[in-house]
């Protein structure tokens, strides 16, 4: 069974690795870059004793390249699903080759359980290689960035790929073997992973341990530290209200001292025709405006000591996922396939 | 080594088998017979465990199709338009068998490759149909199945190709020493190669027997039209032909023709078969032939 799995699988895989192979080329080439280019910003900051500022240079430098190969990464695992789940079975059912290997002495389970688990195995090997590799070389500019917990770059990095490729692949086969044909199934296969994908780090992830909160007061000082402020919907919020080594991974709005909700005509008013006093910072006389409220924020938020918890929680979801996917596979084949 | 008992199987509503209830003896080249759409396809893959009853039960060498490893090892299947890896060259398809295959003969596969004019390096997409069947037939029999089932094995090939086919199958099934089910919609392939017969038609078994025994308990009678009415108790009549002023009628009569006062003669197998085959396409013919024949005069 598993040669048959390596021979239906080979150029598959030989495709896989070639892409791999460029990958890894030039994530190499990448990691020495970046190293050479953070120790060039130190050898000119060090004498000065201020490195802060040459950081954040440095951060600037990459982290568009590295925020792309985050994106990119966070595709290999639908690309596999897609092209390595899909058509495992669908393919077979289409040009009607189950009715060959169905009838050779091996049950169907253990074709499906082999050929399966092979392809799954593959495809965590070769998003765990490539998620090793970005986290190798983007690691200088994590540690200065200090935002591995952020939503894109922890998808990208560490273990959490491997789950993600075991569970594309296993949802690809799945769907191919329910649907039975291997386009539909591949359609399906990348709008369903997207969905998961999506709803992962903004509806699961922030509560996967229960947030610690804290309550922020809006001075005009905090507000000229925050990125923005309003939203398309008129509502009084601030957006990038930071909390050092956490993710937030929730801002209420703006609120008045009793805890309610800060009205969006006196926030407008703020925001549009501030009383001027010539102050400074981002935000001006808006933000003196606001501070003057006596506004806060409460905040909810997950500290960085939970990062590896987290990648292992999120990790082992996508494998509980791919095994309870995996089952009803078995299951299915058995008992409902042609 | 087949036995089914009320076998019924529906897409949704619509009947591909019905209430089949059928024994088929061991050693024995059984041939399946119909027209298409009639359900044989529907039968040998019940019968190899690719599909599941609706109803009924199924045995096949003392169990449930395809229930284990070992019992999918025993039943050797070529499916209709016989499906092989196109990817995968003729050597490939050969290491395949030997790897899936507890029993496998590389012996008989590769003495049988040679047989057939295949080259191992060939891919398998690039083969006729011919050699195509002739591959799927040695991957199926080279396990040493017991039992080889055979759908429609010949239905791509061109009259010569099938002849080859149909005349090396004989042989090749005797020299295996298993039993084999075969289909086909050609009653020519099945008189050749089968002894014991299954017409099916229109999702029912219509008739089945050795093809002596089937041949021994039909006639012919010619009997004068007025008289179709004065046929003995304990004959069915399958179906009926009017000439001038006989009519022909085919008889089923199992355990001998009772005496009667007209000319009988021996059937031939294609004539028996079709018989039953026009019989099931248009149930109420035979029944309504004696009446009938009177009201049309």
């Amino acid at each position: 069974m598993i040669w048959l799995s390596w021979r239906q699988f080979r150029t598959q895989a030989l495709v896989g690795v070639g892409a791999l192979a460029v990958l890894a080329a030039y994530l190499l080439h990448l990691g020495l870059r970046i190293r050479d280019s953070r120790a060039g910003y130190l050898a000119r900051c060090q004498p000065q004793g201020d490195c802060a500022q040459a950081m954040a240079q440095f951060v600037g430098e990459y982290q568009n390249t590295l925020l792309i190969l985050a994106g990119l990464l966070g595709l290999v695992p639908g690309i596999l699903g897609m092209f390595w789940g899909a058509p495992l079975v669908a393919r077979e059912l289409e040009a009607g080759t189950h009715r060959l290997v169905w009838n050779q002495s091996v049950s169907r389970r253990r074709w499906l359980a082999t050929r399966l688990l092979f392809v799954a195995l593959a495809a965590a090997a070769v998003a765990g290689l490539a998620s090793l590799l970005l986290t190798w070389a983007a690691s200088p500019v994590d540690t200065a960035a200090d935002d591995r917990f952020s939503t894109v770059v922890f998808g990208a990095r560490n273990i959490t790929p491997i789950g993600y490729a075991l569970f594309a692949v296993t949802l690809g086969t799945v769907l191919g073997l329910v649907v039975r044909r291997t386009l539909p199934a591949m359609a399906l296969t990348v709008l369903a992973f997207t969905v998961v994908q999506f709803g992962m780090p903004n509806l699961i992830r922030p509560h996967l341990m229960p947030p610690a909160t804290v309550t922020r007061p809006m001075t005009a000082d905090a507000i000229n530290q925050v990125r923005g402020l309003g939203s398309i919907t008129g509502a009084a919020v601030v957006r990038g209200v930071t909390v050092p080594d956490a993710w937030v991974t929730y801002t209420s709005e703006l609120r008045t001292s009793d805890g309610r909700a800060l009205d969006a005509g006196r926030f407008d008013d703020c925001l549009m025709s501030p009383p001027k006093t010539g102050a400074t910072g981002t935000f001006g006389d808006t933000a003196r405006c606001l501070g003057d409220l006596d506004l806060h924020v409460d905040l909810a938020y997950q500290p960085e000591h939970r990062y590896w918890p987290f990648q292992w929680l999120e990790s082992a979801i996508y494998l509980g996922l791919s095994v309870l996917l995996g089952g009803f596979g078995l299951w299915r084949i058995r008992r409902r396939v042609t | 080594m087949l036995h089914a008992e009320h076998l019924t199987k529906r897409y949704g509503r619509r009947p591909a088998l019905t209430d089949c209830t059928l024994t088929i003896p061991a050693g024995r080249v059984i041939g399946l017979v119909g027209p298409n759409g009639a359900g044989k396809s529907t039968l040998l893959q019940l019968a190899c465990g690719l599909i599941t009853p609706t109803s009924g039960t199924l045995e096949v060498l003392g169990s449930r199709p395809a229930s284990t490893a070992a019992h999918l090892a025993r039943v050797g299947f070529v499916a209709q338009d016989t499906p092989v890896y196109a990817s995968f060259t003729v050597a490939d398809h050969l290491r395949m068998g030997a790897r899936l295959n507890p029993s496998w003969d590389q012996a008989l596969a590769e003495r049988r490759i040679a047989q057939v004019g295949l080259q191992p390096a060939q891919r398998a997409g690039r083969l006729s149909g011919g050699q195509r069947a002739q591959l799927a037939l040695t991957v199926a029999a080279a396990k040493r199945p017991e039992l080889l089932i055979l759908d429609e094995p010949a239905a791509a090939l061109d009259p010569l190709a099938r002849d080859g086919f149909m005349r090396n199958l004989r042989e090749f099934v005797a020299e295996l020493g298993a039993s084999a089910v075969l289909s086909s919609h050609l009653l020519d392939d099945v008189e050749r190669v089968c002894d014991h017969l299954v017409v099916l038609s229109g999702s029912r078994v219509q008739v089945a027997g050795d093809v002596p025994d089937l041949l021994a308990g039909h006639h012919r009678l010619l009997v004068p039209r007025d008289q179709l009415d004065r046929l003995p108790a304990g004959v069915e009549v399958i179906h009926v032909e009017h000439a001038d002023r006989d009519s022909r009628v085919l008889v089923r009569a199992e355990g001998g023709l009772p005496p009667t006062p007209w000319p009988t003669e021996p059937v031939r197998l294609e004539e028996m078969v079709l018989g039953y085959l026009t019989r099931a396409a248009d149930p109420t013919a035979a029944r309504a032939a004696v009446p009938a024949g009177e009201v049309r005069r």
